[in-house]
């Protein structure tokens, strides 16, 4: 049984309290890795309850980590799924969006079209991994696949629910200046959704991240999903799947750090704050 | 202005006989009732009543974004059947596009201008008139309330509109900007010679801009009187004109005796 892990927790408990009087920097920086620090103690005082072989021991995930990151491997599946990711995840933006102004827009083709994309929208893209497998074969065109699957409901919806939140006054004030056709797209239907198109597009390439490491489990021979089932099949390296775990983690925090940029610019900043 | 003597009094804007009726489930909701109204060109009319009385929806009928149960607008003989560019309306709401600068919502209605000297001029004439010109560039969240109307004024003033419908349009400013807003309103109406029709519920509001103020009941809403304000600009609100033509029209809105 380690003792550090009680040292560690009772110093955070600690530092946690005496910070009150420090400076906002501070205090955003110091509390999270204090509750950091007593999430790594539980996760040690778990290992000695259950057993290394149950649950990797912190220390020797950290040397996982440092192994994966030396080798190449990391690199090329990174690379490997955020090629996946991106290709998917634009080829649904580029259809889903353009889709969604029309179909949010016009009443006729939200008649048409909305139930179809209602019951398609919870079928699990996990679950078209077969019929992925059996079109594209064992490779990247199943990913993009199944990322463009993944991306293109959440994205195609959020545009349809901007589009119809445009307020009667902005088409109204369209309508009276008479814009219509291509330009009103352009000029209001477009940008009237803009705001609530980014927020899709944020949630949509979350869920093209989650779901492209459940596609390399199941049908791919690289990527991140399977470097952690490599690690899990050749000699049980569970350190190696943690260690892979917190890479997919971080690259994902990464992924909605830059998508979140896009909220910055001023054609859309109004959509973000409360009037 | 060289106008004919007869075409002055000619009539810009007529409403014949127009009633709307609304469907609330299965029962008809009547909003106007039977409205008869001549404006003439370069006017200044004010239509008056208390909340829900129908006359934001004349106002919609009368710009073309409604359509009457009954009766029919005509602008120079010519029936509204929907919005047109040469008749702007202003709303209570921000109009405005929120994604767009100050300088690109004044030059909506001039988008499609050829010569892009003469848009910048034009633009930048109207951003001047109401007083932002140094904004051009910012974007309707960094502008107050007030600023935000004068956006409004002048995108619609730009196109160089007959006639310019405004709902409320200062109803949401507080009561010092309502004011410099409608002495700017005052100033902008007589050096463009708009013809403008103004719905509010402020009788105060009415008294000071209008030179005819249609009195509308209570829903379903009917023509209660038209009041003439025959008063030089600028009004002396203490006058005893003022107080008379006040008092007529807390009597018509029925509100005579309460303070």
């Amino acid at each position: 049984m380690s003792t550090w892990p009680f040292v560690v927790m009772v110093a955070a408990v600690f530092i946690q309290r005496t910070s009150k009087g420090w400076s906002e920097v501070a205090q955003k920086v110091v509390m999270p890795l204090g509750v950091a620090a007593i999430g790594v103690s539980l996760w040690q005082l778990g290992c000695d309850w259950a057993g290394a072989e149950i649950i990797p021991t912190p220390w020797r995930t950290a040397l996982a980590m440092r192994e994966i990151t030396a080798s190449d491997r990391l690199l090329g599946d990174s690379l490997a799924s955020l090629y996946r990711v991106t290709w998917g995840f634009l080829l649904a933006a580029a259809t889903a969006i353009p889709l969604g102004l029309v179909v949010g827009w016009s009443t006729r083709s939200f008649w048409a079209m909305n139930p179809i994309i209602q019951g398609l929208r919870p079928i699990s893209p996990i679950a078209w991994i077969p019929f992925a497998i059996l079109w594209f074969g064992i490779g990247d065109g199943a990913g993009i696949f199944l990322i463009f699957l993944s991306s293109f409901f959440p994205i195609c919806v959020g545009t349809m629910a901007g589009v119809r939140n445009i307020s009667l006054v902005h088409q109204r004030s369209a309508a009276n200046f008479g814009v219509s056709g291509f330009e009103l797209m352009r000029r209001v239907v477009l940008p009237g959704a803009m705001p609530q198109i980014i927020t899709s597009l944020r949630i949509a390439l979350g869920v093209a991240w989650l779901v492209i490491v459940a596609a390399e489990m199941c049908g791919m021979d690289s990527g991140l999903g399977y470097l952690i089932n490599d690690a899990r099949f050749m000699g049980n390296r569970y350190d190696l799947v943690a260690a892979t775990m917190m890479v997919i983690g971080l690259i994902g925090i990464v992924l909605d750090l830059l998508i979140r940029r896009l909220e910055n610019f001023d054609e859309v900043k109004w959509g973000y704050v409360k009037q | 202005m060289t106008q004919h003597e007869s075409k002055i009094t000619d009539p810009k804007v007529v409403v014949e006989g127009v009633s709307k009726h609304f469907m609330r489930r299965d029962e008809e909701l009547p909003v106007l009732e039977d409205i008869d109204l001549a404006v003439k060109p370069g006017e200044f009319v004010c239509i008056l009543g208390p909340s829900g009385c129908g006359k934001s929806t004349l106002l919609n009928i009368v710009a073309g974004f409604e359509k009457p149960s009954a009766g029919r607008v005509t602008i120079e003989g010519e029936e509204v059947t929907g919005p047109d560019p040469r008749r702007v309306f202003v709303f209570q709401e921000y109009g405005i596009f929120p994604w767009a600068s100050v300088w690109d919502n004044v030059a909506l209605g001039l988008r499609n201008m050829t010569d892009k000297r003469k848009q910048q001029e034009t633009v930048e004439h109207y951003i001047n008139l109401v007083g932002l010109g140094g904004f051009e560039s910012s974007y309707p969240r960094e502008l107050s309330g007030g600023m935000k109307q004068r956006v409004e004024v002048a995108r619609a003033l730009a196109v160089s509109p007959d006639v310019i419908y405004m709902d409320e349009p200062f109803g949401a400013l507080d009561s010092l900007t309502r004011l410099t807003m409608r002495a700017e309103l005052i100033r902008i109406w007589q050096a463009e010679e708009k013809t403008i029709l103004f719905v509010t519920h402020d009788v105060d509001e009415s008294i000071q801009l209008a030179e005819r103020i249609v009195v509308i009941s209570d829903r379903p809403g009917r023509i209660a009187e038209v009041v003439d304000v025959d008063l030089p600009h600028p009004r002396d609100l203490g006058s005893p004109e003022y107080g008379q033509i006040k008092n007529r029209l807390y009597e018509l809105l029925g509100v005579s005796n309460v303070v």
